[in-house]
C-alpha cells in the first residue's frame, strides 16, 4: 500500500468517524443540549466581550477625533474631587481674557455657559431643545464643527447681544424639515432668535451623549435673555498650536488659572482640564475593567461548559462501553475511536459556539439599544468563539476520548 | 489455500487472570489445531474457560502462556493495530447479546465492520443489502434494532458478521438468548455459512446445539478433555 492510498484511506475512516459521532450525537439529544448549552453561555459573553471592547475603542477614537488632539477643555470646580456644594462658576471672563492675552500656544479660547431644557418653537412646531449653549465668536471653529450652512457667529453679534443662532442638525430636521433654517425666525422661550448657521450631522459628543440637538448663542444674549449670573461661565475650549506640546501647554494653562484664583500650594484645583489624553485615559480604565468583568464571566462560563462537556462524556463513554467494545472486535483502531469521541465534543463545542455567538449579537443588540454598552461586530468574533470552543472540545473532549480508546475489547464488550 | 496447515493453532495456551492478590488460571494449558473450513465447536460448563478460549481466538485478548499461530504467523508481538485490522479482515464475530448499535439501522450496522476499511460507501451498502437479503430480512433494512425480533437481531448480527468476508466465523452462544425454534434457524444459517467453505468456531455449553459441529473439543477446567 502507498503512503497516499494509506492516507486518503485514513481520511475516509476519520469521515465516516465523523458521520459516526453525529449518530451518536443525535442519540443522546438531552446530553448534547446540555453540553451545548453550557458553550452557548460561555461563547456569548465572549461575543459580548469582544463586540463591547471593539465598540469602546470605536468611540474612544470618535471621541478623540471629535475633542481634537490639540484642544483642551475646562470645566470650572474639580471633577475627581467635587465637594459638596464646591462652586462650579470659578471661571470668569476675566480668565478668558488673561488666557487669551498671554497663554503661550493657546489661539483660541472660547468661553461657554448653557442652558438646559428651553422650549423651541417654529411655525406651530414646538420641541424642547436640551441644551442651548452661550459662547463667544468662532465655536465651529474650535470644535472643529463645519457648518453645512450658514455663518458662525461673529464678534459684532456678541457685542450687539444679537439675537441670532447656530442650530443643530437634529433641531433642523425637526423644526424645518427638508427646508433651509437659514434666516428664519424661531421663538425660544417667547423671544425671538434668527437662525444664522446650521451645524453639520456629528452623531456623537466628546461626552458621549448626542449633540445635534442643541442651539448655539452669542454668550452676551444667553444671559441677558435666561438672566444668568454675568460674570461667570461653565466651560471654557482652548485650541493649541503645536499639539505635540499639549502636556506643557496644560501646565501652563493649570498655573496661570491657579495664580488668577488665588489657590495656595496645598489647595486642590477649583477647575479641571480635560484632554483627548485624558478621555483616552479614561475610556482604557473603562476598556480594562470590561475585559476583567466580561472576561472573567466567560472565562468561568466556558470552563464550567467545559467541565459539563467532560463530566457528561465520561459518563456517557462508560455507558457507551459495549459500543466501543464493539467496535473494536470488528476491527476499529484505537485511533478511530480517539477520533470520534473528540469529533463528538468538538461538534458539539462548535455547535454551542454559533448558537452562542447568535446570542451573544442579540444580547449585544439589546444592550446597544437599552444605551448601556457601545458595541461593534466584526469577524474577529467569530475567530475568537471558534478559536475558544475548538480549544474547549479538544481540552475537555481528550481525557474521555483517550479512555474510551484505551479500553481493550474485552473489557469494554463484558462492561455491559 | 493448501489444506496442509492449520489454520489455527494453539500451543499450551494458559490466561491467568489477576484478582486483587489472588491468580486465578482459567486456561491451563490448551493446544487445538483448527483446519480451514472446518466447523468446530467448543463446548462446555460455565467457568470451563470456553469464552475466554474463544476471546483469544478472536485476537479480543492476548493469552499469559503459549503459542498461537494465526495462519503460520505468531500473533504475539503483534501491535494493537494490526491486531484491529486482522479482527477486521479475517474474523467474523456472532455475540450471544448481538451487540448491535441501537441508533443506527440494521443495514447500517451491517456496513459498521466496512466503515474501518477503504471499500467505497456505495459498494458496502450494495453488499450489506445482499447479506441482509440472503438472511432473510430483505424488507427489514432501515428498522432499529429496537423494532426487530431476537431472531432477527441475530441475523443483522451475522451478516454484520459477514461483510469483510472473513475466513473465520466465531460464534459465542449465539443461541443464548432465543427459543428453540429460532435457535434452530440460526444454526441452519451457520451451517449454511460453513457451506460457503468458512471455517465455523462455535462455542456453547449446550450438547444439542454442538451436534451441528463437525468436531466437538470439550472444555473442562481450563484444559480439553480426551474422551
Amino acid at each position: 500500500m502507498t503512503a497516499w492510498s494509506r492516507i486518503a484511506e485514513i481520511g475516509l475512516i476519520a469521515w465516516r468517524c465523523a458521520g459516526m459521532a453525529r449518530h451518536a450525537l443525535w442519540a443522546a439529544k438531552t446530553r448534547s443540549l446540555f453540553v451545548v448549552a453550557g458553550i452557548a453561555l460561555g461563547i456569548a459573553s465572549l461575543t459580548i466581550i469582544v463586540a463591547a471592547v471593539d465598540g469602546a475603542e470605536r468611540k474612544a477614537n470618535e471621541m478623540v477625533a471629535i475633542f481634537g488632539p490639540d484642544a483642551a477643555l475646562v470645566l470650572g470646580g474639580n471633577i475627581e474631587s467635587r465637594a459638596v456644594g464646591q462652586r462650579t462658576l470659578t471661571l470668569s471672563y476675566e480668565d478668558a481674557a488673561v488666557l487669551r492675552r498671554s497663554l503661550p500656544g493657546a489661539y483660541l479660547v472660547v468661553p461657554m455657559r448653557a442652558k438646559s431644557n428651553v422650549q423651541v418653537r417654529y411655525a406651530g412646531r414646538v420641541t424642547q431643545v436640551p441644551l442651548v449653549v452661550g459662547t463667544t465668536a468662532g465655536y465651529a471653529r474650535a470644535w472643529d464643527w463645519p457648518l453645512s450652512e450658514g455663518r458662525d457667529l461673529s464678534e459684532e453679534d456678541l457685542t450687539r447681544s444679537a439675537r441670532v443662532g447656530l442650530i443643530g442638525d437634529t433641531i433642523a430636521q425637526e423644526l424645518f424639515g427638508k427646508q433651509s433654517p437659514i434666516g428664519r425666525t424661531v421663538l425660544m422661550d417667547r423671544f425671538p432668535v434668527q437662525i444664522v448657521g446650521r451645524l453639520s450631522y456629528r452623531g456623537v459628543s466628546g461626552g458621549g451623549g448626542a449633540v445635534d440637538d442643541r442651539i448655539i448663542m452669542p454668550i452676551t444674549t444667553l444671559t441677558k435673555r435666561f438672566h444668568l449670573e454675568r460674570n461667570y461661565f461653565r466651560a471654557l475650549r482652548v485650541k493649541f498650536h503645536d499639539p505635540e506640546y499639549m502636556s506643557a501647554h496644560v501646565e501652563n494653562m493649570r498655573s496661570l488659572l491657579r495664580h488668577l484664583h488665588n489657590l495656595r500650594p496645598e489647595e486642590e484645583d477649583d477647575f479641571s482640564i480635560l484632554t483627548a489624553d485624558e478621555i483616552l485615559q479614561f475610556l482604557s480604565t473603562f476598556k480594562g475593567g470590561l475585559i476583567l468583568f466580561l472576561g472573567v464571566t466567560a472565562l468561568v462560563a466556558m470552563v464550567v461548559g467545559g467541565f459539563v462537556l467532560a463530566n457528561l462524556f465520561y459518563l456517557g463513554v462508560d455507558e457507551r462501553r459495549s459500543e466501543i467494545g464493539l467496535k473494536m472486535a470488528l476491527g476499529a483502531p484505537r485511533w478511530a475511536i480517539l477520533t470520534q469521541i473528540l469529533l463528538e465534543a468538538v461538534g458539539l463545542t462548535l455547535i454551542g459556539a454559533i448558537l452562542g455567538m447568535f446570542l451573544g449579537m442579540a444580547m449585544g443588540q439589546l444592550l446597544a439599544r437599552l444605551e448601556v454598552l457601545e458595541i461593534l461586530f466584526s469577524w474577529k468574533v467569530f475567530g475568537f468563539a471558534l478559536f475558544a470552543s475548538l480549544a474547549i472540545g479538544l481540552i475537555f473532549g481528550l481525557k474521555p476520548a483517550r479512555r474510551a480508546a484505551s479500553m481493550t475489547p474485552i473489557e469494554a464488550l463484558k462492561g455491559n | 489455500m493448501s489444506g496442509s496447515q492449520p489454520i489455527i493453532q494453539l500451543q499450551n495456551i494458559e490466561k491467568t487472570f489477576l484478582l486483587g492478590d489472588l491468580n486465578i488460571e482459567v486456561l491451563k494449558g490448551v493446544s487445538i489445531d483448527i483446519d480451514q473450513g472446518e466447523f468446530v465447536a467448543l463446548r462446555g460448563a460455565s467457568g470451563s474457560g470456553k469464552s475466554t478460549l474463544m476471546h483469544i481466538l478472536g485476537l479480543l485478548d492476548r493469552p499469559t502462556g503459549g503459542r498461537y499461530l494465526l495462519q503460520g504467523e505468531d500473533v504475539a508481538n503483534l501491535p494493537d493495530d494490526r491486531l484491529s485490522a486482522l479482527r477486521n479482515q479475517l474474523f467474523g464475530f456472532i455475540f450471544q447479546t448481538f451487540y448491535l448499535i441501537p441508533y443506527i439501522s440494521a443495514l447500517e450496522n451491517v456496513m459498521l465492520p466496512g466503515l474501518y476499511g477503504a471499500t467505497p460507501a456505495r459498494q458496502l451498502k450494495h453488499r450489506a443489502e445482499e447479506l441482509l437479503t440472503q438472511v432473510g430480512l430483505a424488507d427489514r433494512f432501515h428498522f432499529r434494532p429496537g423494532q426487530l425480533s431476537g431472531g432477527q437481531q441475530q441475523r443483522v448480527a451475522m451478516a454484520r458478521a459477514l461483510l469483510n468476508d472473513p475466513q473465520v466465523l466465531l460464534a459465542d452462544e449465539p443461541t443464548g438468548q432465543l427459543d428453540s425454534a429460532t435457535s434452530a434457524e440460526i444454526m441452519a444459517l451457520l451451517q449454511s455459512i460453513h457451506g460457503q467453505g468458512r471455517t465455523v468456531i462455535l462455542v456453547t455449553h449446550d450438547a444439542a446445539t454442538a451436534d451441528f459441529a463437525e468436531r466437538e473439543v470439550l472444555l473442562h477446567d481450563g484444559l480439553v478433555q480426551d474422551r
